[in-house]
């Protein structure tokens, strides 16, 4: 243990520590942000966009409306062919079809979450710019592992959930998160010969259901 | 690989650049491999970049943040540090390998562990942590595709980003095939994708410890980032009862919102694409959801030292996206291997020698062309010429004090020619003598292919175009004469 202290001591005296980020201006202003921040597209052509982006990196994209989202899910999860899934432990019933094994989390064991053919979550934002689904393991969004062990991901996306750029989503984040999953499509590799292949470790498949506003033009 | 002797990867023992390159010159299906690889992933990530009209805005962006926590790295370290320990993580601090070595080790034993399940990390490969954990009897899996072609293979590892660019698929068939007990088992890269996941899916079941790397720590919230693309990763960070992640004291940035910066420079850069499958992010350990102990360990291991000097400090910026390696035109005619590091291409240049403080790996510097190219695909901004050239003058004053020096022909011959520039009669004299001797060796093509003794240093490698008939300077004075 002595030897550890030693070594901090001596890595920040190296260092010179406390050498200017504390007391003086916010050195975050010195950053030059000349870079895109706020998007430039409409809500329709920022939701295509996002549509765009999943289908690029292997994910199955389908729409509705927010009536229609409970069939959507059915429609979806029959199409599957799956039977078991796991759920984090506040979504909304009416997600939850009948004529299906539903686990819903909490602290089920790892062994009872693989055992699950796919799962549903909801999620916290998506990116059009580089089509990626955020998420902050909220109550609605699940634990880490229940959106990793089971080979199908069918995800809800809202569209006012969507933003345009990375930056966007940065500032919707009005507490920063403890815990982050940035999801850009399926597993994959590239491991031999750049070879792109679908689904190594996470879910094979990753389907994501994009909510449409019901009125033309609507913002969140 | 065809050659079957092992490539080594240890700056004090490996062979000097030139030395350690010819045999991967010879290997042509070596050299297939890395120039397909590369090819690939540079026409992927030419055409994303394109996409970013800000793209130079970002760079600028991502190097300043990088030099913003470089500046105060002190000063954010115990920021990380007093947020991460907050959070129920344990921060460990290691001046160099044998430290964390036996900081990991350490953890290991308390948590009796003869299991580890790893993420891929280039820092635990600099302090050649497997050997070291094989050697205390825990077995080590690695998890990510590449490295698992590597481990079973008994290979090493030749890019930072895709470590095992340099095998093909027929070569990752006859490993699975063989370590595995796979005897059907085709080279259909789906086929050896799955086998390796069937091959690791127990084992994150099972395993309950795990060791990672990181690509960012956040000062702010005492939060580490990953970024991977198969989910291997994300089995790691989630499912063991223990995690250990190793960093070098340069990963961290200082606020959560710089990601909006590094995430869009990162994954475009290394694998040409917008955003890699997954990044995880974690702040220390949350309650119900993944390991129940947490431990970082800060590993300096000569970066302080690096950090001195502010052109070299440049070095400490890289995120480790393999870009000026891909680009590199030494690069993709050696592989990684002749660089005697895991750490190859251009940045592995500059970054191997100084983290040894010059006293290896001094060959690496001049393993460049100076180009430039490196520096203009870098993400954060490296100048890497710019600290190549220094690393030069700094090889080359080291070995100024040296007795051996003043007899080592190269510096003989050099001592000669400055001696003959020096003086315009000398100059002439000389060249006068030696177009007649070349003449001898100079072929019908007007070019040099071999020469004898010293000479030979240089015909070994590149053709000498043979001196002309009539030097310019006599030609000059009979044009001067011609006019009048």
């Amino acid at each position: 243990m002595s030897a550890m202290v030693a070594a901090r001591a001596a890595i920040l005296k190296k260092l010179g520590a406390g050498t200017g980020v504390s007391g003086g201006a916010a050195p975050s202003e010195l950053i030059p942000r000349d870079y895109i921040r706020r998007g430039s597209l409409d809500p329709d052509a920022r939701v295509a966009k996002m549509i765009e982006r999943l289908r690029e990196y292997d994910a199955e994209v389908t729409e509705c409306t927010p009536d229609g989202l409970a069939a959507e899910i059915a429609a979806q999860l029959a199409r599957s062919g799956r039977k078991t899934f796991v759920v984090p432990s506040r979504l909304p019933p009416e997600w939850l079809a009948a004529g299906y094994n539903w686990k819903i989390d909490g602290d089920l064991a790892t062994e009872e979450v693989e055992s699950c053919d796919g799962v549903l979550t909801g999620c916290f934002c998506g990116v059009a710019d580089s089509g990626t689904i955020v998420l902050h393991h909220s109550a609605a969004q699940g634990r880490r592992l229940i959106s990793l062990l089971p080979d199908w991901h069918l995800c809800v996306l809202r569209a006012s959930q969507i933003v345009e750029t990375l930056p966007e989503y940065f500032d919707r984040c009005i507490q920063i998160p403890a815990l982050v999953t940035w999801i850009s499509g399926p597993s994959a590799t590239a491991d031999i010969e750049m070879t792109r292949i679908k689904g190594v470790h996470g879910p094979r498949f990753l389907n994501v259901i994009v909510v449409k506003e019901q009125g033309p033009g609507t913002r969140d | 690989m065809s050659h079957g002797q092992q490539p080594i990867l240890d700056p004090v023992l490996a062979p000097p650049f030139p030395q350690a390159a010819l045999p991967m010159l010879r290997d042509s299906q070596l050299r297939k491999n890395v120039a397909h690889a590369t090819d690939v992933i540079q026409a992927k990530r030419a055409r994303l970049v394109a996409e970013k009209p800000d793209w130079q805005a970002l760079r600028s962006a991502a190097a300043r943040i990088k030099d913003e926590a470089l500046e105060n790295l002190g000063a954010y370290l115990e920021q990380f540090e007093e947020q991460c320990t907050a959070r129920g993580g344990v921060v460990h601090w290691a001046a160099d390998a044998a430290e964390a070595r036996a900081i990991i080790l350490g953890i290991l034993r308390e948590e009796n562990a003869s299991e580890v399940i790893k993420i891929k990390t280039m820092t635990s490969a600099e302090i050649q942590l497997n050997p070291h954990l094989d050697a205390a009897g825990v077995k080590v899996f690695e998890t990510d595709l590449a490295e698992i072609i590597l481990q079973l293979g008994e290979l090493e590892p030749s890019h930072i980003v895709a470590p095992a660019l340099h095998v093909n698929r027929s070569q990752v068939r006859e490993i699975f095939a063989r370590t595995m007990g796979l005897s059907d088992l085709t080279d259909d890269p789906h086929a050896l994708t799955a086998a390796a996941r069937h091959y690791l899916r127990r084992k994150f079941l099972e395993v309950p410890t795990a060791i990672s790397g990181a690509n960012f720590l956040i000062a702010e919230t005492g939060a580490v980032a990953i970024v991977e693309s198969e989910g291997n990763g994300r089995m790691c960070l989630t499912l063991p009862r223990t995690l250990i992640t190793l960093a070098g004291i340069e990963k961290v940035v200082p606020r959560y919102s710089d990601l909006e910066v590094m995430l869009q420079v990162l994954a475009r850069s290394a694998t040409g694409e917008r955003m890699n499958p997954y990044t995880s992010l974690w702040t220390g350990v949350t309650p119900g959801d993944g390991p129940t102990r947490f431990h970082v360990v800060l590993l300096d291991n000569g970066r302080s030292a690096i950090r001195l000097s502010e052109r070299e400090r440049q070095t400490l910026r890289c995120i480790r996206c393999g870009a000026c390696m891909n680009a590199c035109p030494v690069y993709r005619q050696t592989g990684g291997h002749a660089y005697g590091s895991i750490y190859p291409g251009p940045i592995g240049a500059i970054l191997t020698p100084q983290l040894t403080g010059l006293k290896h790996a001094q060959s690496l510097p001049f393993a460049s062309s100076l180009c430039g190219v490196c520096y203009e695909v870098c993400p954060v901004k490296i100048n890497i010429p710019e600290i190549l050239i220094d690393l030069r003058a700094q090889v080359t004053d080291q070995e100024r004090g040296k007795a051996a020096r003043f007899f080592d022909p190269m510096y003989l011959g050099m001592r000669v020619a400055n001696l003959l520039f020096s003086r315009a009669w000398l100059f002439h004299a000389a060249q006068w003598k030696a177009r007649i001797v070349l003449r001898i060796f100079t072929r019908k093509d007007g070019w040099i292919h071999s020469l004898p003794g010293i000479g030979a240093k240089w015909t070994q490698t590149r053709d000498l175009r043979g001196l002309p008939k009539q030097p310019f300077h006599s030609w000059w004075k009979q044009r001067k004469q011609a006019s009048r």
